[in-house]
């Protein structure tokens, strides 16, 4: 298969993700880097799904690796902050968790998992600022998701 | 607890004190078509369940989701206290009950149609009557139980109040919508009932949480125009006619009747024994609700086995009854 088929197979991937059919999203993935294995979309992805599979350890490994492509990749620092996160080592994920939101002041998650981890490392007050940003953003998709229920 | 989603240290102790509470399990699923409130899928309604299932919108990630979880977990903790105290019951209909029920709406839609040039098609007005009542029991199966739950959010888990204000304006907003296409079609009367409802319901909330925002004559563009109106001002205008002053003034008296109920302590440290009293407390409004609608023999407090039942029979339940009413002129479909 040709390394220009990486795109539509992360996108299939994505759909398994939704339709929470790990499993299948999983393998696509593994083809999807196997293919081409310098572009960090296909590790940051499969971190995503290893989260949902409650496969943390895992997932920051992946992480690591789409960062090592692309120290810049905003998505996979949110992805190893929220599995940091749940695997409890708060120091590491708020650092993962503040480059998140550097990267993409725009991140909801990454705004929330920020603010969990400044809680649990005894910072409320800085916690309730990101708690308010990860808020703001959060009422901002639910707007447009409303739309777009509405509008179908 | 199980769950593979970050949550906060409040939710996740919040949880956990639920577990405890009522020695029970709860896990949390996200779902792309789950209600905007989420769901509650809890062992005192469906006996099979193992443990709780509290099911809310997969795009809420954060605080939304948290304000979710801390509402349903509240729920089920009145649900679970009723359950170990003296028996969880819930509104339900029997054949009898749907009978009265919608007998009493037709005969209110008759008066309606008496005085409108252009009169309802016959069989839209007999499938309107099941549907109405059914409105009516799943609002008024729920609605009493939203103060209570809001309430005692607003003073135990202070970090979610301003998630609780954009969810309330929201569910404000959308109750009030509700009804609104069919304005012309549904007896004025159930109209305006239906709203009263929700406008004693947010102005309850308004005042107790205490949050402006909330009060449905600034939240609700239909009621906008009653804000700042003396008594006086609103009785000598055209408003008088309308449905949504109408509302007002219903809401106004189901508001002071919420008040005279809901003299709880919001505050209070969290045992069996406060959560079975706010059991009682819902249970009261309920039926206070219900006589001022003059509803009271529209429905039955039963097991929720009892409801989950009817709703199964709920075909051959308006059947009966409206076979009942009209006698041979009703054909079966």
């Amino acid at each position: 298969m040709p390394v220009s088929e990486v795109p539509r197979i992360l996108k299939r991937a994505e759909q398994y993700v939704k339709q929470t059919k790990f499993k299948e999203a999983l393998a696509l993935y593994d083809q999807a880097i196997r293919l081409e294995p310098k572009n960090p979309e296909g590790w940051s992805q499969r971190a995503g799904a290893k989260i949902e599979m409650e496969r943390y350890a895992e997932a920051v490994t992946d992480c690591d690796q789409a960062l090592l492509l692309n120290p810049n990749h905003s998505d996979a620092w949110a992805r190893k902050a929220l599995a940091l996160s749940q695997l409890e080592q708060f120091v590491p994920a708020l650092a993962a968790a503040i480059r998140a939101t550097t990267l993409n002041a725009n991140d909801a998650t990454a705004w929330y998992v920020k603010g969990i981890c400044l809680e649990e490392t005894g910072k409320s007050e800085e916690a309730e600022i990101a708690y308010a940003k990860s808020l703001e953003l959060e009422i901002l998709l639910d707007i447009k998701a409303e739309k777009d229920r509405v509008g179908r | 607890m199980k769950t593979n989603m970050p949550l906060t240290k409040p939710i996740r102790r919040f949880i956990a004190e639920t577990e405890r509470l009522l020695d029970t399990e709860i896990t949390l699923l996200r779902k792309p078509e789950a209600p905007p409130g989420g769901t509650l899928l809890d062992v005192y309604t469906y006996k099979n369940l193992d443990k709780n299932i509290i099911i809310f919108p997969a795009n809420y990630i954060g605080l939304l989701k948290d304000f979710v979880i801390a509402k349903q977990c509240t729920h089920l903790r009145v649900k679970g206290a009723a359950a170990k105290t003296g028996g969880y019951h819930v509104l339900s209909y029997t054949p009898d009950t749907v009978y009265t029920g919608i007998r009493q709406v037709y005969l209110d839609a008759l008066k309606d149609e008496a005085k409108k040039d252009k009169k309802l098609p016959v069989n839209k007005l007999l499938g309107m009557l099941f549907i109405l009542y059914r409105q009516f029991h799943e609002d008024i199966n729920e609605l009493p139980w939203n103060p209570i739950v809001n309430a005692r959010i607003y003073h135990r888990m202070e970090q979610l109040r301003k998630t609780q204000l954009y969810i309330l304006l929201k569910d404000g907003k959308a109750d009030m919508d509700e009804m609104i296409d069919m304005e012309e079609i549904v007896p004025r009367r159930y109209f305006v009932l239906d709203k009263s409802m929700f406008y004693a319901r947010d102005f309850y909330l308004a005042k107790t949480l205490p949050a402006d925002k909330l009060m449905p004559v600034v939240n609700i563009p239909q009621m906008k125009k009653f804000d700042h109106l003396e008594v006086k001002e609103m009785l000598t205008t055209r408003w008088t006619h309308t449905a949504w002053y109408q509302s007002k003034v219903f809401g106004d008296n189901m508001l002071t009747i919420m008040e005279k109920h809901l003299a709880v302590d919001w505050g209070a440290e969290p045992t069996l024994e406060y959560y079975g009293n706010l059991y009682k407390v819902g249970v009261n409004l309920t039926n206070a609700l219900l006589a001022y609608m003059t509803m009271k023999d529209w429905f039955i407090w039963e097991k929720p086995q009892h409801l989950l039942d009817a709703e199964q029979q709920a075909v051959t339940y308006e059947k009966a009854a409206l076979r009942k009413i009209f006698g041979d002129l009703i054909e079966d479909q």
